[in-house]
């Protein structure tokens, strides 16, 4: 037992934000993450993730040949897949906010690229499980896209995708997903990463037909801790990263009535959530990112 | 077109850049930080910073205001407007002229004196332009020049007479510098009572230039009946007061005698006429004593019944006198010189024989012959000099002797000490701009048969010198200290100067000069000046007979000339100590005599005979000007209130949030 604590341990070590964010490449921090998650959840009874064998499938056209088990073809003839638990080809489509709030936080790491951590370990993740991977990164326009896909190089352009996020400008809801109602082809999951500093019922036009339509949503929202507790000792003018608008608060407020509203807003937009069969994840920027992809993880054992 | 009376306080203008250093300082108070979205954040703190920069600017703004106006006041502006048009009439000017000199407060004169102003102005032609003036010691316009007939009334209702003395000729002058500015031609209207002892040495002062026409218009006729002191004298015998008093009368009156407040005695006057009157040498009290004499009669002029004065009662003030001889000619000399005054006692030291560190005790000392200063005394003296003892030293047979005198270290001159018999020397040359020597008259008859003639040294002042060019007198600052020294012995042996009256005078005012004390004057006359120099930080403060101050506190730190302008004890505090002087109206304004009707006729002539100005030479240069300042006091208080509102309302918030 003592050398998998250990490396349970180091795994959670090497998921904090700040080393991660010595790591420039981010496909190194996206497999770094999901080893350590990977290694902390080995024979966990509660996610039941794994490889193990579950059944065999005959080989129909599509289906990768590296999943042909040739032993049962040697024996019998045929072609069969082997399936794997857990392993149900399904899509997962990434829509990232690189909006300009996003760009808040740190030191070590802001808002997006914690985000860009969250997503990549995401895609990772679920080109691992043989899922298809896209990604949309997102301000008030659509700034880049990549559709899902299985195959193998295609990872690597998502990745990249993120990689390339840079904060600007505003949020709109409407554009991610009116681009991807219009291209999606079949049911899987999305999940949506952003601060969701946004109307939420405009947040919920958006969502409400892709949960209509058979999609598990996600909602990531990812916070930094001097949003969710600020500890201004005098008063500050504060300018939103979006908008220019400067506003002047005290400490008072800041330390007694804004957490309290930053909750209201959480706690309204996870209820919202709720209400149209979404999930909710609250994401905290100092905290390590094992959290949010056990998080995505439960909701994807869930959703089978 | 406005200017500025002092242009440099615009420099002050300057400090505006305060307020905007103070006001970047606020607004960068509150930092700037970028925050991921504002949507959470109270919408109300938004609307307070919009008007807390609102309010910053408007603070700013009344702040940079009240500086500017601040600089502006300091800086005296003033409109320069155009005189008001005055039209010059064929009818000219009428100028009535008041006499409020204090012989006018004799009964039923001035009231007359208004009825008479009233008779004046209504006589005048219709389009005549009008002016109303007063004259005693000081000339003084009333209003302005023009036809408004029922406000030249009214000023001179307000008229009142003074307790100061007119000289017609002195009056006469200052009519005739101002009726230069007034459009001819000019009559001249004067409203007095005509005293005789008003009159000026010479009649032509009476006639004022550019006067047309002299109307004299004589007020207080009829027999006066007056009493009035005319002096004061005390002696150690008792006190002596000369009175006159004109008029006959069946009941004539008492003079009383007031010693500090108190009746001390009483004396009967049985006729009229001038007189002295002798009290007893009353109980003085020690320093001054307030002494008056009252007139108790029911005469015309009351206001001359009284008379002040101010006997100094304080115990003489020892002089050392160091010498060889305390039974000698120098004491003697010095004693009787000294003595004179009452204020001094000459304590005798024998050179070799007393302790240096006694002359402490004094502010100045005399040294009979300086060559009698062994090397002890002289290094003795040389300190109490360098520390600011003062020193009178006279030259005698011991100094003869020397080559180098000590102490003040001059060397003999070539020319011999004494003169062939029979011969002698005048003074040539006298400093009388000098403290020790203003007040002294009579140098010149001094004779001079021997003397020590001395090189005066770098730093000496020659203050007296003889015919020959030989100095007499030497002055010089030693450390603080001064040192006088005559080349002569106190002997009348040397000089006459000893016994004559100069030398009285000299030693008075020499030992003035040497003690520092810049005396004052303990009698004047009503309307004159007293004149207050700045000793150290400041001149003094004066406690008028109301017990009135009449200095500013600000006024104290200057030179100043007070006006007596009511007669009384005055208190003067000054920083060599308090004094009491007393002002008494002059005797002069008590006769009330009047001017013959010959010398009014020839006064009216000698006027009329000058050669009459024409209208065309009249020409009104004289610009107005309006001053700004109070205006813009006016409106630097608005603008404090204004500031101090706003900054209150500023701060309030922060307040209640605290």
């Amino acid at each position: 037992m003592a050398p998998t604590q250990v490396s349970q341990r180091n795994a959670r070590e090497l998921l904090r934000p700040e080393v991660l964010a010595s790591l420039k490449n981010l496909d190194l921090v996206a497999r770094s993450v999901v080893e350590g998650v990977l290694i902390g959840l080995h024979r966990s009874p509660m996610f039941g993730f794994s490889q193990e064998f579950a059944e065999y499938r005959a080989y129909s056209e599509g289906d990768d040949p590296r999943f042909i088990d040739w032993n049962v073809y040697a024996r019998t003839g045929r072609t069969y897949i082997k399936r794997f638990l857990g392993d149900t080809n399904s899509h997962l489509m990434i829509l990232l906010d690189a909006s300009a709030s996003m760009g808040f936080g740190g030191p070590p790491v802001s808002k997006l690229r914690y985000a860009q951590f969250l997503a990549a370990s995401l895609a990772f993740l679920a080109a691992r499980q043989h899922d298809a991977v896209g990604c949309m990164v997102f301000d008030e326009e659509v700034r880049d896209y990549r559709e899902p896909s299985t195959r193998s190089g295609k990872l690597q352009g998502v990745l990249h995708c993120l990689d390339s996020a840079t904060a600007a400008t505003g949020t709109r809801f409407e554009k991610p997903f009116d681009k991807f109602r219009e291209t999606m082809a079949r049911r899987g999951l999305v999940a949506v990463i952003s601060d969701f500093y946004c109307d939420i019922d405009d947040l919920l036009a958006g969502v409400r037909p892709l949960a209509w339509h058979g999609q598990d949503v996600v909602l990531f929202q990812v916070l930094d801790k001097e949003e969710l507790a600020p500890s201004f000792q005098s008063n500050v003018l504060l300018e939103d990263l979006e908008t220019g608008e400067a506003v002047e608060v005290e400490p008072e407020y800041m330390r007694e009535r804004y957490p309290e509203r930053i909750r209201q807003h959480i706690d309204r937009l996870a209820k919202a959530a709720a209400g149209i069969g979404a999930d909710h994840v609250l994401v905290d920027t100092s905290d390590s990112l094992d959290g949010a992809l056990r998080n995505y993880l439960l909701f994807r054992q869930r959703r089978q | 077109m406005m200017s500025l009376l002092a242009p440099l306080f615009l420099l002050g203008v300057a400090a505006i850049a305060l307020p905007f250093w103070l006001h970047r300082l606020q607004t960068e108070s509150s930092d700037r930080r970028p925050f991921s979205s504002a949507m959470l954040l109270e919408r109300a703190e938004q609307r307070v910073h919009v008007q807390k920069k609102l309010k910053y600017l408007l603070l700013l703004a009344l702040r940079v205001l009240l500086l500017l106006l601040l600089a502006l006041a300091f800086a005296q502006p003033f409109l320069r407007l155009p005189a008001d048009v005055v039209e010059a009439t064929d009818a000219g000017t009428h100028l009535v002229l008041v006499d409020t000199s204090a012989s006018m407060a004799r009964v039923g004169t001035f009231s007359q004196a208004r009825e008479t102003v009233r008779d004046a102005l209504d006589r005048a032609p219709a389009d005549a332009l009008l002016q109303l003036a007063t004259v005693d010691r000081t000339f003084r316009v009333v209003g302005e020049l023009g036809n408004d007939r029922s406000r030249l009334l009214a000023d001179a209702a307000s008229l009142d007479p003074s307790r100061a003395r007119l000289d017609y000729g002195a009056g006469m002058t200052a009519v005739e510098r101002f009726v230069a500015a007034l459009p001819p031609p000019v009559t001249l209207h004067f409203v007095s009572d005509f005293q005789a002892s008003g009159m000026p040495v010479r009649f032509a002062d009476l006639v004022p230039a550019g006067v047309e026409r002299f109307v004299p218009h004589v007020v207080g006729t009829g027999e006066p009946f007056n009493w009035y002191a005319e002096y004061a004298r005390d002696s150690a015998a008792g006190i002596q007061f000369g009175i006159n008093g004109a008029g006959d009368r069946e009941r004539l009156g008492d003079a009383e005698l007031y010693l500090n407040g108190s009746l001390i005695a009483t004396h009967g006057l049985s006729q009229t006429g001038p007189q002295v009157l002798d009290f007893a040498r009353p109980e003085y009290e020690p320093g001054e004593n307030r002494v008056e004499l009252r007139i108790v009669a029911d005469d015309d002029f009351a206001a001359d019944n009284r008379w002040f004065h101010v006997v100094d009662n304080k115990p003489p003030t020892p002089i050392p006198l160091i010498t060889l001889d305390t039974g000698g000619l120098p004491m003697t000399y010095l004693s009787a010189a000294l003595e004179s005054a009452a204020e001094y006692r000459v304590e005798p030291l024998i050179a070799g024989n007393f302790d240096p560190r006694i002359l402490s005790r004094y502010r100045w000392a005399v040294v009979d012959d300086i060559g009698l200063l062994d090397g002890g005394l002289d290094a003795a003296l040389s300190d109490y000099l360098s520390v600011g003892g003062n020193l009178l030293a006279f030259a005698g047979e011991r100094a003869a002797g020397l080559e180098t005198l000590p102490l003040a270290g001059n060397r003999r001159g070539a020319s011999g000490l004494g003169l062939p018999p029979g011969e002698f020397l005048s003074i040539g040359r006298i400093e009388s701009t000098h403290p020790a020597l203003a007040r002294s008259e009579g140098w010149q008859s001094v004779s001079v048969s021997r003397y020590l003639p001395l090189l005066p040294e770098a730093g000496d002042r020659v203050l007296i010198a003889l015919q020959n060019g030989d100095p007499f007198l030497i002055e010089r600052q030693v450390g603080q200290g001064r040192l006088l020294l005559v080349a002569a012995h106190l002997d009348n042996r040397w000089s006459d100067l000893p016994a004559r009256p100069v030398f009285v005078s000299f030693v008075i005012e020499a030992a003035r000069y040497l003690a520092g004390i810049n005396e004052i004057d303990r009698t004047y006359l009503a309307g004159s000046s007293l004149p207050l120099a700045v000793a150290g930080y400041t001149s003094g403060q004066v406690v008028d007979p109301e017990g009135n101050t009449l200095l500013s506190l600000a006024d104290t730190t200057r030179e100043q000339q007070i006006n007596l302008d009511i007669p009384g004890f005055y208190e003067v505090y000054t920083p060599q100590g308090q004094t009491v002087v007393a002002a008494n109206i002059d005797p002069r304004e008590s006769d009330l005599t009047r001017i013959g009707q010959d010398v009014l006729d020839r006064w009216q002539d000698a006027t009329a005979s000058q050669p009459a100005v024409t209208s065309a030479a009249f020409s009104m240069e004289q610009e107005r000007s309006l001053e700004l300042w109070h205006w813009l006091l006016l409106l630097l208080a608005v603008v404090v209130i204004g500031e101090s509102i706003l900054g209150n309302m500023h701060l309030k918030p922060r307040v209640e949030r605290a």
